[in-house]
This record gives C-alpha cells, sequence and structure tokens, in this order.
C-alpha cells in the first residue's frame, strides 16, 4: 500500500555536499538519457528532478506528455526516489495526487536501482496498469469492471490534461 | 510553524468522484460566460475595473486572509473557508473565480496577502492550460483597456503574484504556453523606477518563476537584453535602499543578474562584494535549498512556496551572545536559536523554533516558538518594516530574551530543557520574507545595557574561502565536474568498492554500504557474510 509517499516526499533535504552517487546518475542521465524519458535536475536542488514521461504507444496514454517530479531523500539509495505524478493522469495506480502504488518504490527498493530504472518502471506501469494492486480506489473498479470505458477515461484525461502541445 | 496547509486533510484522500460531489453541494458555483469580460468592461465607466467574480468567492477569500495569521499548528484543520475555496477552484470555471477575487480584493498593505494568494493556490488542483490560458487573456485584456478601465496597483501586484505561482506550479510546456508577448511584455514593462515598487516587485519574482523552465529563462533573458539598457542593472542599484520595498527590488534584481539572467560583462556579486570585517556569515552549507542569502552573507530572503531556514556560521558554547536583525519585511519569519540538532523541514513547514533544540519569535503573529508550540506575546505591536529584533542568549542564566526595537519581552527558558550549548543565530522564512542580520561587524542598534555580552563577530573566522556565497549554479556545476573513480563501489561512488557478499558471491560495494544491506542489492539474497574483495 503507498499511503505515505507524499509524507515522505513532502521532506525537504539541506544543501550540503552532494553525493558522488547523484552526481553519477545525473552525468550519465544528460549524456545518455532514455528514449521517451527527460529527468532535469532542479538548477537550485541537485536532489530534485524535473521528469517528463511519454505515455506509451499502444497505450490509452499515447501522446501524452506526463510531468512529474522526483526527489533523492538524505539517505538515497539506501532508500527509494521519492516520485509523483504531476501532470493528472487516470490510472488504478496512481491517485489524484499523483501518488504511484509501485512495489520498486516501496519495499522491493534495492539501492541498486537508479532513478533511470524507477522511470523506465514507471513508463512500464503505464503501459500495463494493474488495478488488482490499486491505488485509486474508483479508477480501478472501474477498469476491473468496464475497462473499454476505463480506457476511454484515461484517454480522454490524456488529451485534456497532458497534451499542452 | 509555515503554515503548510491542507496536506494531509481527509478531503485529500478521498476518491475522486467523492470530492467532485462535495463541491457541487457545498457551494454554488455561478459558471461564467467567456464573454463576462468583454462585457465588463470600456462600455461602463466604472472607475476601477473588477475581474469577474462573485461576492461569495470574495468573501471566504477575505475570510481566509483574516484568518491565515491566527493558524499556528500545522496538524490544525485549514479554516472552512479555505476548504470551500479549494472545493470551489476543484472546478475549472470555479478556479478562475477564485484567482480573479483574490486578485480582486487581496489588499496591499496586509503583509500576508501575497503568502495567502499561494498559500491557496498550491492546495487548489492544478489548472488546465485552457483555465490558465483564459486567465491570461483576462490579464491581457484588461491591460489592452488599460487606459479607459484602470487596474489598480494592488490588482496588477496580485496579478503578479498569480503569475509567478501558475507559472511554478506549471513549469514546462505550459508555462512556456503562458508566457506569451504579451505577459512576458506586461511583466517586463513593469521593472521601472516609476512603477509602484510592489508591482516592480512581484513582475520580478513572477519573471524569476517562468525562468525555472529553461526555454522562458533564454526568452527572458533575450527580452532584457533588447531593452534599452537592462532594467535590472537599474534596479539593483536599491539593493541598500533605506526604502524597504525597493531595498527588496534590488535584492531581486540582484539575485536575478547572478543567477538567473546573466550578463556578458558583468561581474558576480561575489567577485565585487566587500566582506572586510565580516567574521560571521549565513551559512551557505547550512541552508535549505531555496533561501536567497546576499553576497555579503548577511541578507536572506525567501520567495519559494517553502518555509526556508538557515543558521549562522559561528557556534556558541557558553557566555552571553547578542545579535541584532533588521525586519525588512513584515510577514512571517521565526528567527532565533537552534542547535545544530534542529532540523530544515522546509516543505512541510517546519523551521526554526519548531522543534525542541530551538527557539525563535515571529513578531508578524506576535508568538514565541518552541518545538513547534507557539506562545502568544501581544505586549508589543506586530514587527514592520524597519524594526530592530535584538536576540539575547544568557548561557549563564540559561534564559533567552528578544527584544523589538529595544524594548525586551519576558525571558525564555523552554529550549534550556534539551539543549544548553552549541547554539547558532538561526531564522526561518515564509514566501517572500527578508531580514538584514548584524553578528556585530557594525555597531548594535539597541545593545542589552542590563549584562555584559558578546558579539560573534569579535570571536569568529572565515577564511576567504568561505566568505564567498557562490551562486548555486556555479556551485552545482563545480559539483557535477566531480570525476568518479572506476574501482569506486557501484551503490555510492565515494569510496572504493571493497567487498564480496556471501552467499551470492556479489561484489562492488565498499564496507560501509554493505553494512546498512540486508540483502543484496543485485539478487536480494539474504547476506549471511560480508568478505574481503581479493580478486
Amino acid at each position: 500500500m503507498c499511503w505515505d509517499a507524499l509524507d515522505l516526499w513532502r521532506q525537504g533535504l539541506i544543501m550540503a555536499d552532494l553525493p558522488r552517487r547523484i552526481i553519477k546518475e545525473t552525468q550519465r542521465l544528460m549524456q545518455e538519457p532514455v528514449p521517451g524519458i527527460s529527468a532535469v535536475p532542479d538548477d537550485a536542488n541537485a536532489r530534485y528532478f524535473h521528469v517528463i514521461v511519454t505515455g506509451p504507444e499502444d497505450s490509452p496514454f499515447e501522446g501524452g506528455l506526463f510531468k512529474l517530479e522526483l526527489f533523492l531523500p538524505e539517505d538515497y539509495p539506501m532508500s527509494a526516489p521519492k516520485v509523483r505524478f504531476i501532470t493528472k493522469i487516470y490510472h488504478p495506480n496512481i491517485d489524484r495526487l499523483g501518488r504511484i502504488c509501485l512495489d520498486i518504490l516501496k519495499d522491493k527498493w534495492s539501492p541498486a536501482l537508479q532513478i533511470r530504472t524507477v522511470l523506465l518502471s514507471i513508463q512500464a506501469l503505464l503501459s500495463a496498469p494493474n488495478p488488482d494492486d490499486p491505488l485509486a480506489n474508483d479508477v480501478a473498479e472501474l477498469w476491473k469492471i468496464n475497462e473499454g470505458e476505463a480506457i476511454r477515461n484515461a484517454k480522454e484525461w490524456t488529451r485534456r490534461y497532458a497534451m499542452d502541445n | 510553524m509555515g503554515n503548510c496547509l491542507c496536506k494531509d486533510t481527509q478531503d485529500e484522500l478521498e476518491p475522486y468522484s467523492n470530492r467532485n460531489h462535495n463541491a457541487q453541494i457545498g457551494n454554488t458555483v455561478i459558471p461564467i460566460a467567456n464573454d463576462t469580460v468583454a462585457a465588463g468592461d470600456a462600455a461602463t465607466a466604472s472607475p476601477t475595473f473588477r475581474f469577474p467574480a462573485s461576492a461569495n468567492v470574495d468573501r471566504l477569500v477575505l475570510e481566509t486572509l483574516g484568518v491565515i495569521g491566527t493558524l499556528v499548528d500545522n496538524e490544525q484543520e485549514p479554516p472552512p473557508a479555505m476548504l470551500k475555496l479549494h472545493a470551489i477552484a476543484d472546478k475549472e470555471d470555479g478556479w478562475i473565480q477564485v484567482v480573479s477575487s483574490m486578485v480582486n480584493v487581496i489588499p496591499m498593505s496586509d503583509p500576508l496577502g501575497p503568502s495567502v494568494i499561494t498559500l491557496l493556490l498550491d492546495d487548489c488542483p492544478l489548472p488546465s492550460k485552457d483555465s490558465v490560458l483564459r486567465l491570461s487573456q483576462m490579464f491581457q485584456l484588461s491591460q489592452k483597456f488599460g487606459n479607459k478601465v484602470q487596474t489598480t496597483a494592488t490588482q496588477q501586484r496580485n496579478i503578479c503574484v498569480v503569475l509567478g505561482c501558475i507559472a511554478d506550479k506549471l513549469a514546462g510546456p505550459s508555462s512556456i504556453a503562458i508566457l506569451s508577448d504579451a505577459t512576458l511584455g506586461y511583466l517586463v514593462s513593469n521593472l521601472r523606477k516609476d512603477v509602484d515598487p510592489y508591482v516592480v516587485l512581484f513582475s520580478l519574482i513572477g519573471l524569476e518563476k517562468f525562468a525555472q523552465t529553461s526555454e522562458n529563462k533564454i526568452t527572458i533573458k533575450k527580452r532584457l537584453l533588447a531593452e534599452k539598457g537592462n532594467p535590472l542593472l537599474e534596479l539593483e542599484k536599491w539593493v541598500d535602499s533605506s526604502h524597504y520595498i525597493q531595498r527588496q527590488v534590488g535584492f531581486c534584481a540582484r539575485w536575478c543578474l547572478d543567477n538567473l539572467f546573466l550578463m556578458e560583462g558583468r561581474k558576480y556579486s561575489h567577485d565585487t562584494v566587500d566582506t572586510t570585517g565580516i567574521n560571521v556569515m549565513l551559512n551557505t552549507k547550512d541552508v535549505s535549498e531555496y533561501l536567497k542569502i546576499s553576497p555579503n552573507g548577511l541578507e536572506a530572503r525567501c520567495d519559494a512556496y517553502s518555509f526556508e531556514s538557515v543558521r549562522c556560521t559561528h557556534q556558541v558554547h557558553s557566555g552571553i551572545w547578542y545579535y541584532e536583525t533588521l525586519i525588512i519585511t513584515p510577514g512571517v519569519m521565526q528567527i532565533g536559536w537552534a542547535t545544530k540538532d534542529s532540523t530544515f523541514l522546509n516543505h512541510e513547514g517546519y523551521g526554526i523554533g519548531d522543534d525542541e533544540f530551538s527557539l525563535a519569535y515571529d513578531g508578524c503573529r506576535r508568538l514565541i516558538w518552541h518545538n513547534a508550540r507557539s506562545e502568544a506575546q501581544h505586549d508589543r505591536p506586530c514587527w514592520k518594516a524597519g524594526d530592530i529584533v535584538g536576540c539575547l542568549l544568557d548561557l549563564v542564566k540559561m534564559e533567552i530574551i528578544f527584544s523589538i526595537n529595544g524594548f525586551p519581552l519576558k525571558p525564555c527558558t523552554q529550549v534550556f530543557k534539551t539543549a544548553r550549548s552549541g547554539f547558532f543565530a538561526a531564522a526561518s522564512f515564509m514566501s517572500f520574507q527578508q531580514c538584514l542580520f548584524n553578528f556585530g561587524n557594525v555597531p548594535f542598534k539597541f545593545p542589552p545595557t542590563d549584562r555584559k555580552y558578546q558579539k560573534f563577530n569579535d570571536h569568529a573566522n572565515l577564511t576567504a574561502e568561505d566568505k564567498v556565497v557562490l551562486p548555486r549554479h556555479i556551485y552545482l556545476d563545480q559539483l557535477r565536474k566531480l570525476s568518479v573513480r572506476e574501482d569506486s563501489c557501484t551503490l555510492c561512488f565515494d569510496q572504493k568498492a571493497t567487498v564480496r557478499l556471501l552467499p551470492c558471491d556479489h561484489r562492488g560495494f565498499c564496507q560501509t554500504c554493505s553494512r546498512q544491506l540486508i540483502e543484496c542489492p543485485m539478487c536480494r539474497a539474504t547476506i549471511k557474510e560480508v568478505v574481503p574483495d581479493n580478486t
């Protein structure tokens, strides 16, 4: 379950010396970006990333550009990054505050995972919604009983909120 | 506390459908027809223009403004008026109404006005791009009719606050769309010394928020350079002004020139500032991420929506110490003393005075803060720009005494239950707040007369390198250029990889990291033993 993500997320960080791990990941994200994903560190806070994920092809989110925020907590990589959708999205595992239900962000986190692997997993979650492990209960409910309508809703939300350009 | 409201209210945890349902029951939202704006307009010769809004929403906005200063507990339920506004703003038309109301009715004189605009918008749902474009059209209309219907300086200030807030929330493609030629033109045209300095200030802050999106940053910079003489250079001259609003404009202009809109041929302020005789500063390595610190390390300002904190560079363990701050803005700041154990949870609204290791005075709400609890101190009026707050720490008698322009408040002792030494001067800032510290490099205005005290500046030392307040982008650039050795630990990259995990045999980790592991990061096998890796 994913109830406490937002609280954790809001814990700010003091500018101290930046761990090399973060520097290294940032360098690599800049030099070899992941297709369909952009992650740019904030000018003022090297632990905060502005993320844009493109909706995967053949998913209801196709054609959408989804904005997320990603934050590396003090004890990263020993604990997982905090990630949240900023763009509204109709998805059974993402709630209206943008919180994501994804195991690797919780109990299945491993310090060998990275920002890029996390973002790839989130992109994969868009391709394969999992209504049996829901966060947005009413969305998941509809996804189970009437998938066609749920997908239409998801497309509509994508068109309305995620197609800026 | 910094009033981070509504983060965890039941309301927010409700599923989508319920929430919309509530909005319908609780409020009557009158949808605005698209042409209302045009109708309200040039034909009627009303002296001041009003953006379309309802009296009901106006009242709720004013009610929120009225009670916000009395909210002192982050766990406290947000005021009902605020919840109603959130419910109204949950619909696109309602959102526009709420914003219009704020622009119309938030007065210039209220020290919490701009903060309330940002607080309210912060917890409203994100508007769609269409709503924002409709809104900016409205704003631009008011400009087009500028000669016939007058928008007041207050409305213009509020528009700038709203624009900045939206730019911040919608950083990215939407922010680029909102920064149309007209919007940019409007904000830049306000950067003149003959415009109301409050409007100048929030136009500048608005531009700063738009510049969070790099494409906008380039556009704004080009526009500024195209002006006859970069207006920021002129405004920067106000940085030492004793007119406190102009001084804020000067501070922000200089910060923009050092951090955002760099100009060829202009030297960075940290290269030109004279720090002779300054032996204590606000610590640039001990500050939450969005606080702005002046190049001489003595003045701080927050324009973020979080509650930003900082400690000074000098720590004291015994004796009697005194410092002063000059209040530049009359809003919420918590100024006082903190040990190293005090944490800055800026996004949660916790700062100095919000844990057991710190104690602070907030002269806006007239409260003494300790351990996130407040005690009213109503025998002095609210502080105002130009006031001097004195902070006396007496580690002999174990008391802290704050004073306003020399009038002492009653002594505080709460903090000494948990901490008896190791104090720093420290302060927290709500959005748009600013003050100037004096650690004794210039004479105090209201030095204590009843006891012998010491000044930080007489006892501290800073190396030339420590005195440089580097713009953050330069600092981060330096960090990113650090190279990483090939045989580093694959988890932290700080130390050499020296160990192997048993029984799975995975390697590539250092001692420090492996000690924090239970499972192998590669295969999740439970670690039975960590052995030196000699291969």
